[in-house]
């Protein structure tokens, strides 16, 4: 078993391919975090978040023969993640984006409460600025907002990106220089 | 934090250059190139040190507990578990029916076909021709204004040869009268 856990992704696809489970669950606990990510960084909600991410890993685990090895799993299995994320953005007709610099659920008062050093007018500034990244996000195009999140909030390569969405490093480039050109100009107040 | 001054823009063609020099994405004669333009554009400066700023704020990601996941990992390959059931369940239901399931859906479809033509009068018209159009009923003459007019035409017909009667008996009976008369046409 110590052995599996050093696999690499493609040694463990194969061996879940022929039906061990076990191997499966390695690439759950190696990709849970990234996948929780990327689902909350598109719906802002820990629930929600929390149900996508695992509904790909089910999704991936039924859909595993159809996966040909010609991308990577992280890539392919991403894909299947902002996917589930886009669909359920349009089910919901919006992207709520609630924080920009924490992310805790408890409400505004008692954040101020608990933090002392947080001043009243930071705080509606933060607000303003929270209200306005969510506005712009919201309006972006989604191909923008899927290259911009995928590489500013998880880290991926261009080039990771490119497989993800299935298209050119080149368009990704466009994607990530608009997206982030919309972003800078909404918060031209704040910079 | 707050500047009410004007947005200062990069330059137009350096701005994607500048993204992806954020991201640490381009060539290196493309960093070159944008290293040397930022030592003498103030714009493109301010353009990057903007991003440098705000960038990093929106991607903060929360960092939850070692409980949390934890409870993910068991509750994930809990329901990968349960997927595999169902999935086998179904497999075992379907696995003994699989010898006599093609003739028994094809028996099926011919029965269907049967009772489809059967009840159709064995027309089958019924299923390939389209349905005749539907026109409006006021357009439509009913069986009793086709009596009716049916009737007036016979009537019609009758009138004219009373008419015609009419006509020769008058002739007739001048005839006669010229006939009677003294020095009269023969």
């Amino acid at each position: 078993m110590a052995d599996q856990q050093q696999m690499r992704d493609e040694e463990l696809v194969a061996l879940s391919q022929q039906g061990d489970r076990h191997c499966f669950e390695i690439l759950v606990r190696r990709y849970m975090e990234k996948a929780y990510h990327i689902a909350f960084n598109f719906t802002r909600d820990t629930e929600t978040a929390k149900d996508l991410s695992q509904d790909a890993f089910l999704r991936a685990y039924a859909n595993l023969k159809q996966f040909d090895g010609r991308s990577s799993f992280y890539t392919w299995f991403y894909r299947i993640v902002v996917n589930l994320c886009l669909d359920h953005a349009r089910r919901r007709r919006r992207v709520a984006w609630e924080s920009l610099d924490y992310t805790s659920d408890e409400p505004a008062e008692q954040r101020q409460l608990a933090d002392s050093t947080y001043a009243p007018d930071q705080q509606a500034i933060a607000g303003e600025a929270k209200r306005r990244v969510d506005q712009t996000l919201e309006t972006m195009p989604k191909k923008q907002r899927t290259a911009f999140l995928l590489r500013n909030h998880q880290g991926l390569s261009i080039a990771d990106v490119a497989k993800v969405m299935k298209t050119t490093e080149g368009t990704v480039r466009v994607y990530l220089h608009r997206a982030v050109a919309a972003l800078r100009q909404s918060l031209v107040e704040f910079v | 934090m707050e500047n009410s001054a004007p947005l200062e823009t990069a330059c137009k063609q350096y701005e994607e250059d500048l993204v992806l020099h954020y991201y640490g994405e381009n060539s290196d004669k493309e960093r070159r190139g944008v290293e040397e333009h930022l030592a003498t554009c103030h714009s493109c400066r301010r353009f990057l040190e903007d991003l440098r700023g705000l960038l990093p704020q929106m991607a903060g990601a929360e960092e939850m507990p070692q409980a949390f996941w934890d409870s993910y990992y068991r509750e994930t390959v809990s329901k990968l578990a349960e997927q595999e059931d169902r999935k086998y369940r179904w497999r075992s239901l379907f696995k003994p029916m699989r010898t006599w399931m093609v003739p028994a859906f094809g028996t099926a479809a011919v029965a269907v076909l049967v009772l489809g033509l059967v009840f159709g009068k064995g027309d089958l018209r019924l299923f390939i021709e389209p349905r005749p159009e539907r026109i409006p009923q006021e357009i439509l003459a009913d069986e009793k204004q086709l009596e009716f007019f049916e009737s007036m035409d016979m009537l019609e017909a009758l009138g004219k040869l009373e008419n015609q009667d009419d006509w020769k008996t008058d002739a007739l009976n001048s005839d006669l009268k010229h006939a009677a008369l003294p020095g009269g046409v023969a």
